[in-house]
């Protein structure tokens, strides 16, 4: 796993103690390079888990089961005014294909299903099972 | 806020006591320490300054010396002042994590009283765990008395922090003939003494966790060598404000301390390279040697690490012979003092002759009498101008003449 | 202390442990370390022992932590994080703080190698010494990240490749430590035992907020499958951690002052031993004619261990 070039510095030119910031920005709360956030892991996998936002029903079981923090959240009020998660998709940089979110989906169609890695996703919710 | 202490201007203290007032001056945040003889006495008389009202840091008494250093770490990453103290068996458990400390660049300030490693166990000084720790990337200070110990537990600080070093400062004292023994020490008042040092400048503290740090990060073949390199560049680098450091201290206590200190050594045909309080026996030896028409000098290399290569082969320039003495078993090698003047005299092409000399081990006594003997015997190398003695001996040790060549 | 209400409004928290690890695939360790670092809404300081969590979370040049982080070494998470707590307290009182406005929270995290065995003084040393902190054991089982080598938190019959099953061995021969019982009887005021998943989300997250909350040394023993060395597919790591619990060979629960047990999850229908080791290529050997009385010797202890649990917890001492 080679470390990208524009990282690449000399002796002269790294930071004493190889002490990283996960910030560039902190008060924005903007990650650094060094932050891996900012890291693709996309390359360990074969599968992908693919994200139906029709039948999903925000349990959020994948978002706390995901071991790479995945699963991208918008922040939603319901209808009683409390605030409240809604799974919006994958970030596909971070996610491994574990496949872990598909174990743990709950709905009597699964809300999310591995597709190997070179299905197009608008291909894959076309492939999606229906209700018999 | 602390209670002031009221000081003297001169005190009776042994180097313990002079150690554990330097660092209750520094107002160290966090000293983290586990007793051991003989430094066991720096860590009580920091407790009782606590428990008396004079110190405000933490003091965190842990359950070893791998935790000590471990802890003083981690204070020192969160960000603020950090000092410990330890010994022998104790800095050998430590020698792990003072990699680790200074590899992360940590200013830790370590008060360490120097004794043998076991086996067979020892509680008395020799420079066995000094040498362990030469590789570690700490820079080494050394203090031959008391007065020493104080004003080098003082310069350590400055030294450590200043933000073109960060890197941790030991300084070392023999155990017990500087321990343990007391002598007049002049020390500065309260104020004063931390005025010198000055306030702690932290350099990206985990404790502002607004903007959050990593500590200790892994650095593969891609990485390592150039964090390496950086900091041994620093510890090259160090002399110019550990130069600063003693010039500033001197202009307040008028004490001038330097990199590589020396004993009537301009016109000196033999020298003696001698580390730690032998180097005070060791000017006796000298002036008895000067009355029986002997010229020697001393040379001692004050920073033990960063090692003062230049200094000391132009210092040795006129020099015939040298015995380097060293107080620590070499166990298949010369000694490290013999080594490091050898390697700056062959850099500088000179070609002064050079003899090894072991002595002192586990509290072995040396005396004037015993150095002068040594003396003596260099004197025959430079007479000879060439080497008529052998290369390593052994000093004040019972039994047949060990020697190597 | 954050209040853990439900899953949909725990979703809210910003994740402060990042993706982009090189954790393997279904690495239970990014599901507890979530958990327990999103349990808080205070500032936290975090040590880590060297194994799995460290060398993927650190890998020069990046960081997964949006928290102040620190790796000192295997055996001194829990030393290195009481040396931060105390320099937290000594700015604290000489009014040098960075951040006046915020509070800081001091977290631990160790595998079972640097916690139940290298790193135990150490962490002995810092419960005892009553520093504020919380120490998450992500507890694998054995020496995950140097390729699977048995430790002393090795169930018996495990194969490791240090107590590997042979033609006259079945695997590991000693019981694994009771370490939370033992981190108990420093009368830390808060142990517990937790898991990873969607089933047991909430026993964690409250456990972690709970100790978090708690003044003084806390501990947690999270179980983490460990789908390499364990020897199952990675989308079965919940599953496993939740059989682990059907079965009562990790039963959930937690000590209060040293002493007061409470039980956290009673299964419905105890669930026999088989169907837990049968999942995993680690204990397939026990299956084997030979071999199947250790399994029966399994269920017996783990009967028996439930049992000693339901009546300390309703001895209430």
């Amino acid at each position: 796993m080679a470390t990208p070039k524009e990282m690449m510095t000399t002796w002269d030119k790294i930071q004493p103690g190889a002490v990283l910031p996960s910030f560039e920005d902190p008060e924005k709360k903007i990650r650094s390079k060094f932050n891996s956030y900012n890291y693709k892991v996309a390359d360990w996998r074969v599968e992908k888990p693919v994200f139906n936002r029709d039948l999903c029903i925000d349990c959020d079981f994948c978002w706390v089961s995901c071991p790479d923090s995945c699963f991208i959240v918008e922040e939603v009020e319901n209808k009683r005014g409390k605030k409240q998660a809604k799974i919006v998709g994958i970030n596909y940089n971070l996610c491994k294909g574990c496949a872990v979110c598909v174990e743990v989906c709950p709905t009597p169609i699964k809300s999310l299903l591995m597709f190997p890695e070179f299905v197009d996703n608008d291909e894959a919710l076309k492939q999606w099972p229906k209700k018999d | 806020m602390a209670e002031r202490y009221e000081l003297k201007q001169k005190e009776v203290w042994d180097g313990n006591m002079a150690a554990s007032h330097a660092l209750r001056q520094a107002q160290v945040d966090v000293v983290a320490a586990y007793p051991i003889t003989p430094s066991t006495p720096i860590v009580q008389n920091y407790a009782q300054f606590l428990a008396d009202g004079y110190v405000d840091g933490e003091f965190v008494m842990v359950e070893s010396e791998h935790s000590a250093m471990s802890a003083c770490v981690g204070a020192s990453a969160a960000g603020g002042r950090v000092a410990t103290a330890t010994s022998s068996q104790g800095y050998a458990l430590m020698v792990e994590v003072l990699y680790q400390a200074s590899g992360m660049r940590l200013p830790i300030v370590m008060t360490v009283v120097n004794r043998a490693l076991a086996s067979p166990l020892n509680i008395h000084g020799d420079h066995g765990d000094l040498y362990l720790g030469r590789d570690a990337g700490w820079i080494h200070l050394i203090a031959n008395n008391p007065q020493e110990a104080y004003d080098m537990t003082l310069c350590a600080f400055k030294i450590a922090e200043n933000e073109k070093v960060r890197l941790p400062v030991t300084t070392n004292q023999d155990g017990f003939l500087v321990s343990h023994t007391a002598q007049v020490v002049e020390p500065l008042d309260d104020d004063t003494a931390y005025k010198f040092i000055g306030d702690y400048k932290a350099m990206n503290p985990m404790l502002d966790t607004k903007n959050p740090q990593t500590y200790g990060a892994q650095t593969e073949e891609e990485w390592h060598f150039e964090f390496k390199a950086s900091q041994h560049k620093a510890l090259m680098e160090s002399p110019a404000v550990i130069d600063e450091v003693f010039a500033e201290f001197e202009k307040l206590t008028g004490r001038k301390y330097n990199r590589v200190e020396t004993y009537k050594l301009d016109d000196a045909d033999v020298a003696l390279v001698v580390m730690g309080s032998a180097y005070e026996t060791a000017m006796v030896a000298v002036d008895k040697a000067r009355e029986e028409g002997i010229k020697a000098g001393l040379i001692m290399p004050r920073s033990f690490r960063p090692f003062p290569y230049n200094e000391i082969a132009e210092k040795l320039k006129n020099v015939k012979a040298v015995a380097a003495l060293d107080r620590s078993a070499p166990m298949g090698a010369m000694g490290a003092l013999y080594n490091e003047v050898s390697g700056a005299l062959a850099a500088n092409g000179q070609s002064s002759i050079m003899t090894n000399y072991i002595y002192g081990l586990g509290g072995r006594d040396t005396t004037a009498q015993h150095i002068l003997e040594v003396i003596k015997e260099t004197e025959k190398n430079a007479k000879a101008g060439k080497r008529v003695t052998d290369l390593q001996g052994f000093i004040n040790l019972r039994g047949p003449k060990l020697s190597f060549n | 202390m954050k209040n853990i209400g439900n899953l949909k409004e725990f979703a809210c928290t910003p994740d402060r442990f990042q993706g982009g690890h090189r954790l393997c695939p279904g690495c239970a360790h990014g599901m507890i370390v979530r958990e327990v670092v999103n349990a808080t809404d205070d500032d936290l300081v975090v040590s880590t022992a060297t194994g799995c969590l460290e060398v993927c979370s650190a890998i020069y040049p990046y960081t997964s932590w949006d928290v102040s982080w620190l790796h000192i070494g295997f055996e001194n998470a829990a030393a290195g994080i009481s040396g931060a707590e105390a320099m937290y307290k000594a700015l604290s009182r000489k009014n040098k703080l960075y951040n006046e406005d915020r509070n800081v929270k001091f977290v631990a995290f160790g595998g079972d190698g640097g916690t139940y065995d290298i790193g135990f003084q150490s962490l002995s040393g810092a419960t005892e010494r009553g520093h504020d902190f919380l120490y998450v054991c992500l507890d694998n089982e054995g020496y995950m990240n140097t390729g699977g080598q048995r430790s002393s938190s090795t169930p018996i019959g495990a194969h490791t490749t240090t107590s590997p099953r042979g033609r006259v061995s079945y695997g590991e021969k000693h019981r694994k430590k009771d370490l939370t019982m033992i981190m108990a009887a420093h009368g830390a005021p808060y142990v517990a035992t937790a898991v990873p998943g969607s089933k047991h989300w909430k026993d964690l997250a409250a456990k972690a907020a709970k100790a978090l909350s708690t003044v003084g040394p806390t501990f947690i023993n999270a179980l983490s499958p460990c789908t390499t060395e364990w020897k199952f597919k990675p989308e079965d790591t919940v599953e496993i951690g939740d059989l682990a619990v059907e079965t009562c060979m990790f039963p959930l629960y937690e000590i209060e002052d040293g002493h007061k047990l409470t039980i956290n999850y009673r299964p419905k229908n105890k669930v026999p031993v088989e169907e837990y080791l049968s999942k995993q290529g680690r204990f397939s050997h026990l299956f084997k004619p030979e071999n199947k009385w250790l399994i029966e010797e399994i269920q017996k202890e783990v009967d028996r261990y439930w049992e000693y649990l339901q009546r300390r917890e309703e001895a209430g001492v």
